[in-house]
């Protein structure tokens, strides 16, 4: 598989590591963002084909992340969304913000590559 | 020295009231200067711990995902998992450095399913913190007990079961919440056994935790709550209540039955609630016999139940009580009419009775 760039926007320290030691494995360039607002700057510099992104983080969340890419940068990159229990009316507006999955934590790291690779191919 | 004995000399000569002040603001002074020290140090400390923490947290957090990461095809542990356990089986026994580590393992059970919450639970066993957890149950230490039960619940170690059950009489109602957080967590519904014989007060929030825990279950299969709605602790039968009437429990209406001459009155209440929304259509003519022995919101609860469970010949009884002193009970009352008898309640509007309420008319012809 080629070499793809993902950003991951997630403030789990330990989860963001697990999924950057996955998705390295997989051969994808990962960028790991703590909060929203270095997301951001990550997706203006590297342009990634790939945003993975929590929906409540410090700074910036997971929504604005949403809507800068979608309405300010105008790119159709491929965006999943985390969400923790509790959090489906967030989804939802995810989903009209513009993002095009997204999975309820706690999640399965397989699934999640299958997903993945499913919207990068 | 001299300009020394100078002061002393002519502090002494100070009257008394000015020397006590002198003496009180130099006491201040030192006690500022002392805690600015103390506040430093502490300050200080306090940083290198965080330091410390962050420290240590990226380096477990590394190697724990090389642990997760280094299986092989099979279930067995690989050299270099293995090699990892042994690792952290040398730091385990130090306190800091194993918070830290239950807190990575917590936090990525919290995070992520399937296969790999099942490594966590392996390296939670091989590296001894299992081990740490059990002992710490025989500390002297009430919190120290309780947050080991809360550890033990969070890696689902079922084994601790009776270690933890000894637990369940504690004096301290922290640790007896942990352990019935512990057992509902683990073991579902069958880990309400200990109700059976339970005798402390259990409070609204405990109830609420459990009750929370219990519906986040696939398998809502509940057992036989006739024993908890019998126990002598009030607490126990208001927690099978709310059971009774959340997973809709037909079979105990008997047991509810009895529960209506319960000596304390909330139960009593609650009961009658529980059984209008079971359909409960035989405590109706049971309660309608003693209705004028009732409290008022006893009563009120009635009528509740007769709304929902009227039929023809209540009529007589709903009319006996359309003026009744209390408000909510006329409200209902006439609700009920007007559901039974149009003609009746539209007679209502017209005639004029001393008591009846216009207000209450006008409403109920609204709805």
């Amino acid at each position: 598989m080629q070499k793809k760039k993902i950003v991951v926007a997630e403030d789990n320290s330990t989860l963001s590591m697990l999924l950057k030691f996955r998705l390295e494995k997989e051969g994808h360039e990962l960028f790991i963002a703590p909060d929203g607002k270095q997301a951001l700057e990550f997706i203006q510099e590297h342009e990634p084909n790939m945003i993975i992104t929590d929906i409540m983080m410090p700074f910036v969340n997971g929504l604005e992340v949403i809507s800068h890419v979608r309405f300010k940068l105008n790119k159709d990159t491929p965006i999943i969304v985390f969400s923790a229990a509790g959090q489906e009316e967030m989804v939802l507006k995810a989903f009209n913000l513009g993002a095009n999955d997204f999975m309820s934590k706690p999640f399965s790291p397989n699934e999640l590559m299958i997903r993945v690779n499913k919207l990068l191919d | 020295m001299t300009y020394l004995t100078k002061l002393i000399d002519e502090y002494s000569q100070l009257p008394l009231i000015i020397q006590l002040a002198w003496a009180i603001s130099a006491l201040l002074i030192v006690a500022i200067i002392f805690l600015i020290i103390a506040l430093q140090i502490l300050r200080k400390s306090l940083r290198i711990r965080h330091k410390e923490k962050v420290t240590y947290k990226k380096r477990y957090e590394g190697k724990l995902i090389n642990y997760l990461y280094g299986g092989g095809v099979s279930s067995l542990l690989t050299a270099e998992q293995q090699r990892c356990i042994e690792e952290f089986k040398n730091v385990v026994h130090l306190k800091h450095r194993r918070k830290i580590i239950v807190s990575i393992l917590f936090n990525l059970m919290n995070q992520i399913t399937g296969e790999m919450t099942e490594a966590i639970k392996t390296f939670y066993f091989k590296t001894g913190l299992i081990d740490s957890a059990i002992d710490r149950l025989h500390s002297k230490k009430w919190h120290v007990v309780a947050k080991s039960i809360s550890e033990l619940s969070r890696f689902n170690v079922c084994e601790a079961k009776d270690e933890v059950a000894k637990f369940i009489h504690h004096p301290r109602p922290e640790v007896r919440t942990e352990t019935q957080l512990y057992f509902v967590t683990l073991f579902k519904f069958d880990g309400l056994h200990f109700l059976d014989e339970y005798q402390e007060p259990l409070s609204e929030w405990v109830q609420i935790q459990l009750l929370e825990i219990l519906n986040q279950f696939d398998d809502q299969q509940i057992c036989d709550i006739t024993p908890w709605l019998q126990s002598t602790n009030d607490s126990v039968v208001r927690f099978a209540l709310k059971l009774a009437q959340i997973y809709n429990q037909f079979e105990v209406k008997d047991t509810l039955m009895e529960l209506l001459t319960h000596p304390t009155k909330d139960i009593r209440l609650k009961s009658i609630q529980v059984l209008t929304s079971l359909y409960g259509i035989e405590a109706k003519e049971v309660l309608k016999a003693n209705f004028e022995s009732l409290s008022i919101e006893e009563q009120i609860s009635f009528f509740k139940l007769l709304e929902k469970l009227v039929m023809p010949d209540d009529e007589p009884f709903v009319e006996k009580h359309l003026f009744h002193k209390n408000f909510e009970v006329q409200l209902l009352a006439v609700k009920i009419l007007k559901s039974l008898n149009k003609d009746k309640f539209m007679g209502l509007s017209t005639e004029v009775y001393e008591d009846s309420n216009p207000k209450i008319l006008e409403f109920v012809k609204s709805i």
